[in-house]
């Protein structure tokens, strides 16, 4: 491309690299604004700080068919007002690469693929030039945090595994949506797997953990038991049981 | 240069105040040029616990304000002369404090040429605990040894952590202290409440100090006199070692002797 010749002159006004960032896919099922307000602001409200201002990619495939433009306007719209912001389209579906034009927004390769004809490959093929090819294997390192975690303060980690090499106080929240490590003591919430993933797990050195919850199944520990309290501890799921075992015991 | 040190909790009636006079009296005492600032505006109390609240004509509010000047708001101490007082305002608001202000004041204090700045913060963690923290180098967490002051403590350092001057310019953060008040060996030792190192391990910080919960400070406040320049008190000696850290001497903890036998009370003696 033409930027790779810029390389010769001393200063490039911009620079392309390939990036890769975490992003939530709103599954859509209805057009009907109203449900999807609805349904958005109920999910929102249970973590606001998770979804405010949101990057979102729409995924048109659970529809299984081609929605009018001015109908998907009133989706964007509802989307929008739950707090979120749409930034594509999932190009799962046909019905994605048509309205990409019209409704501005880009086609992004979709996360789960509901119906990947060989049509709407093709449009991706198309239209990802600047997009790379989301690879699973591709690997984002941990989010790494070295300061104590102090009660009040929340610590995210989009998309990856966050590791913490500091204390977490008590009515702190560390949450990932990987896997969490906590090398000092873990006193506050911990929140693993938290878009859903459920093969992420809590690891910790000193367990006294208020609540624990990976994939949305948490425990709540008003008081400790005492074969894990001060114990390093890790915390997995078991189909729908939040398992707790002793660390290299 | 001028050191900038917050003296805050979170908590209410842990000993910020008491702290900052006992304070600013030992580091002037050690001939530091000191200036201690009441940030609590509408409730000040700094003045009286300094005993200097009758000499109190412009306050912060009106240096802010442009009223007069940061020199006619000044109170000397009568007892150590390289020492000032900044009082609050009794009859305005929190809202009266701007960031701006409070950093053209805090800037003329340095041009001034004090050693240190000590800003007395109020209770709570909103405007006023936040403007006395956030033009802070170091802070010094008064804590009780109870579990709603270090959970209290636990949250402001958090702030100290993040929102603070050095916190969002990368200046390497707040230097943070804590100091413990109202400690009593004896209750401790009941297990009513919480050690020294029980508040350690929680909160994951050094003490500069631990003073012991005695009648001396109610007296000294009443009295206006810095419980500091109590003679014969633990909590004037108290103070006076946390001093000494502040400024970098090694002193071993005192007054702790009522706690688990062992190391502490070979070593003092208790």
């Amino acid at each position: 491309m033409t930027t790779q010749k810029a390389e010769a002159a001393p200063g490039p006004a911009i620079d392309i690299r390939f990036g890769q960032v975490g992003l939530i896919q709103v599954l859509i099922w209805t057009t009907d604004p109203g449900a999807i307000l609805d349904e958005l602001t109920g999910r929102v409200a249970t973590a606001p700080k998770f979804f405010q201002r949101t990057a979102v990619s729409l995924d048109l495939g659970p529809l299984g068919r081609e929605p009018a433009v001015a109908e998907m306007q009133g989706v964007l719209d509802a989307v929008r007002r739950a707090g979120m912001c749409p930034v594509g389209l999932a190009s799962g579906a046909a019905a994605a690469a048509a309205l990409s034009q019209p409704l501005d927004l880009p086609l992004l390769p979709p996360f789960r693929e509901f119906h990947p004809p060989a049509e709407a490959a093709d449009a991706r093929a198309r239209r990802e030039e600047p997009r790379p090819e989301l690879a699973a294997a591709d690997v984002m390192p941990a989010l790494l945090h070295q300061q104590p975690v102090r009660s009040g303060q929340q610590v995210y980690a989009r998309g990856r595994d966050l590791v913490v090499a500091a204390m977490v106080g008590a009515g702190a929240e560390v949450i990932a949506d990987g896997s969490v490590h906590v090398y000092g003591a873990l006193r506050g919430r911990v929140i693993a797997g938290a878009r859903g993933q459920s093969a992420a797990r809590v690891f910790c050195q000193d367990f006294h953990a208020e609540l624990v919850s990976i994939a949305g199944v948490f425990r709540v520990f008003e008081t400790l038991p005492a074969d894990l309290a001060g114990k390093p501890v890790q915390a997995w799921l078991d189909g729908d049981a939040l398992c707790f075992g002793r660390l290299g015991a | 240069m001028t050191e900038i040190i917050v003296v805050t909790s979170g908590k209410g009636g842990v000993g910020k105040t008491t702290s900052s006079a006992s304070m600013a009296c030992g580091l002037a005492r050690r001939g530091k040029r000191v200036a201690v600032i009441d940030f609590d505006i509408g409730l000040r109390n700094l003045d009286l616990i300094m005993g200097c609240e009758r000499r109190v004509v412009y306050d912060f509010v009106n240096v802010i304000n442009g009223d007069c000047t940061l020199k006619q708001a000044l109170i000397k101490d009568k007892r150590f002369e390289t020492l000032h007082v900044l009082a609050a305002s009794q009859t305005r608001d929190k809202d009266a404090l701007t960031e701006e202000g409070v950093r053209r004041v805090l800037d003329e204090l340095t041009a001034e040429q004090f050693d240190y700045v000590i800003c007395d913060s109020p209770a709570g963690i909103e405007k006023g605990a936040h403007l006395a923290m956030y033009f802070a180098d170091r802070a010094v967490v008064v804590v009780n040894p109870e579990v709603s002051s270090v959970r209290d403590s636990d949250r402001i350092l958090g702030l100290l952590a993040s929102k603070t001057h050095r916190s969002a310019n990368g200046n390497g953060g707040v230097k943070e202290h804590l100091l413990l008040t109202r400690y009593n060996p004896r209750r401790v030792a009941n297990g009513e409440m919480m050690s020294v190192e029980d508040v350690k391990e929680i909160l994951g910080l050094d003490v500069i100090g631990v003073v012991p919960e005695s009648p001396d400070v109610l007296a000294a406040s009443n009295a206006g006199v810095p419980v500091i320049l109590t003679e014969a008190s633990d909590a004037a000696a108290a103070y006076d070692d946390a001093v000494g850290r502040l400024l970098g001497e090694e002193l071993p903890l005192r007054f702790l002797e009522e706690r688990k036998r062992g190391f502490f009370a070979r070593m003092f003696g208790g």
